[in-house]
């Protein structure tokens, strides 16, 4: 086995976005020029032993943000703790300059939609969301209602008892249910759950909107490509960490800086690592039982590049395969800096 | 919308919630065995009001469909919902916390009610009410003894069930454990037993006692269920404001 180390580039962060678990030590610029709507200050979750949240600090303004990160990151913990469902154990939360724990008035400008799939199975779509708009109090719980349904696209559903709903109507049925009383901050933990594409895209084009009317929204997600499709900022949660934060696209240019792996299999993989080893792109070449495995920093360059390479030294390509496309080994890269 | 309207609704939408149980059919099943046994009783020209207090209200409705009717209720009328987690859907509104646990008490004391009160009404009647005027006071004091055995049942399992998940475990080994065994040993533990409750408040009617010896007297019985069905009360909401979800797998 022979590995051909090179330096690894280290990204360089953007004004409009922070990268690793400094994040905390230098928070987030509000991401709008308002007031931030929810701001947390050095904040952390512990039970017993096990940190949950740790030293997490941002702010939010107006607009769409993604809290992204893998299973057991903390996402679910922190939008427990916004909607006052969950104390820090230290540092401070803050949902329109309120403490939400033990504070039911802040509910009359917080929208929730948890996690959990669990709806009142017996009501149907309609019923629910009107229950959600009397004990909110509303004036007219009926017409709100009746607004909330349509604007999630359950109107033809809303008189079948939620029981008989799928899971993606059932999300959407949670979602009208928690914007019924039109809420100033609205809170979804893993929204997109279940739903089909065109779901997907109805509800991405509703959260635009309630956004673009000076709503804050904060949702949770662990697929990269559904928050790149909804939100302009993003959050990224590692280990309950603040692993990133900010603008999503600069975000996405500083991971790209990452180095690449590949996995390669050919007729010869010897010859074609001392054939790779010329070219500057590549960092490190590792030779496996079951191939090559390749470090590069730029995976478009590089595929471009394999192919005239193999066949200058006459090596015939087998399999290119990139070994660390998942979110998560993008997460963990970040946890590493 | 005032207090009320919203009261109304949390009950409205617990009773669907303990009404489309499964078990809830099991308890309207075993609510009918009084009425199937006094329907027995009378067709066989029993008439004996001490046999019928004796045999069917204490061993039957007393000591077993009381307390698990109430305890099912009681521990159900919030249980489910933390289990599922729908509670969610009910705690994140602008609603004082005291009034989701009035609102979660007053339904299952009344689901309780409805079966255990209908029951003994009905089987009352069919058996005791041609015995004259001590029929009738037996059967009103019958009534008495489930309505006050259900609303502390209720309530004590209800408060119980927002500390943890095992409030029906405990409230069946209390059950059959404190009030069915121990109770009756111990004379002096009596004031801790809700059945002796029910017991001493009917006595203020009739007395319903199977040796004729009221261990709480109707005052003190009435008193003792006052203090812990507000001091419940109290402890249930005090427990909801501080009520956590678990933070997730994520």
């Amino acid at each position: 086995m022979t590995t051909l180390p090179t330096p690894t580039p280290t990204p360089t962060p953007t004004p409009a976005a922070s990268l690793g678990a400094t994040a905390s030590v230098t928070p987030t610029a509000p991401i709008a020029p308002t007031a931030p709507a929810i701001e947390l200050r050095r904040v952390a979750r512990w039970y017993g032993n096990v940190v949950a949240v740790n030293d997490v600090s941002f702010a939010l303004g107006v607009g769409v943000t993604g809290l992204l990160g893998p299973n057991g990151a903390g996402k679910t913990t922190l939008l427990h703790m916004l909607a006052g469902f969950l104390a820090p154990s230290a540092g401070e939360v803050l949902v329109l300059g309120r403490r939400p724990h033990r504070d039911p008035s802040v509910y009359r400008q917080i929208g929730l939609v948890p996690e959990r799939e669990a709806v009142y199975p017996f009501l149907t779509g309609l019923d629910y969301v009107k229950f959600n708009a009397r004990l909110q109090g509303l004036r007219d719980p009926e017409g709100a209602a009746r607004a909330a349904v349509a604007r999630v696209g359950l109107v033809d559903a809303m008189d079948r008892a939620i029981g008989t709903y799928s899971k993606g109507m059932r999300q959407r049925v949670k979602v009208a249910g928690a914007l019924v009383h039109d809420p100033q901050v609205l809170l979804l933990d893993e929204p997109f759950n279940g739903m089909d594409p065109r779901q997907r895209i109805g509800m991405m084009e509703l959260l635009a909107e309630l956004a673009t009317s000076g709503r804050t929204i904060l949702f949770s997600s662990h697929i990269l490509e559904e928050v790149e499709q909804v939100g302009t900022e993003i959050l990224v949660l590692v280990a309950g960490r603040l692993a990133a934060s900010g603008d999503f696209r600069a975000i996405r240019a500083l991971m790209t800086d990452r180095p690449h792996n590949v996995t390669i299999r050919s007729s010869d993989d010897r010859r074609l690592a001392v054939a790779l080893m010329a070219d500057p792109a590549i960092f490190a070449v590792e030779l496996t039982e079951s191939g090559l495995a390749i470090q590069t920093s730029q995976l478009t360059a590089f595929r471009r590049l394999i192919a005239g390479v193999s066949r200058t030294a006459g090596v015939r390509l087998l399999e290119v395969v990139p070994a660390d496309e998942s979110l998560e080994s993008v997460f963990e890269y970040l946890v590493r800096r | 919308m005032n207090s009320i309207a919203i009261f109304g609704e949390i009950v409205r939408v617990t009773l669907r919630q303990l009404l489309g149980r499964r078990r809830t059919l099991l308890l309207v099943l075993l609510s009918a065995l009084p009425v199937l046994l006094a329907v027995a009783f009378r067709m066989g020209g029993e008439t004996d009001i001490e046999r019928f207090t004796r045999r069917i209200f204490d061993t039957v409705t007393l000591t077993i469909l009381l307390p698990l009717v109430a305890i099912l209720f009681g521990a159900g009328a919030f249980g489910a919902e933390i289990d599922d987690g729908t509670v969610v859907y009910l705690l994140a509104k602008p609603i004082p916390r005291w009034l989701v646990v009035a609102a979660k008490a007053f339904a299952a004391v009344a689901m309780s009610i409805a079966l255990t009160g209908t029951s003994t009404l009905v089987a009352g009647l069919v058996d005791l009410a041609p015995a004259g005027q001590d029929g009738i006071s037996a059967v009103l004091a019958q009534v008495v003894a489930v309505v006050v055995g259900s609303v502390c049942y209720a309530v004590l399992f209800l408060t119980l069930s927002l500390f943890t998940r095992r409030a029906l475990v405990i409230g069946i080994g209390y059950m059959l454990v404190w009030e069915g065994a121990l109770s009756s040993i111990l004379p002096g533990i009596a004031n801790l037993s809700i059945r002796q409750y029910s017991i001493g408040a009917a006595s203020a009617i009739y007395n319903l006692s199977v040796n004729r010896t009221v261990l709480v007297p109707a005052d003190t019985a009435f008193l003792l269920s006052g203090v812990l069905i507000v001091a419940a009360l109290i402890i249930a909401t005090w427990k909801l404001m501080r009520f956590e979800l678990p933070g997730g797998s994520d």
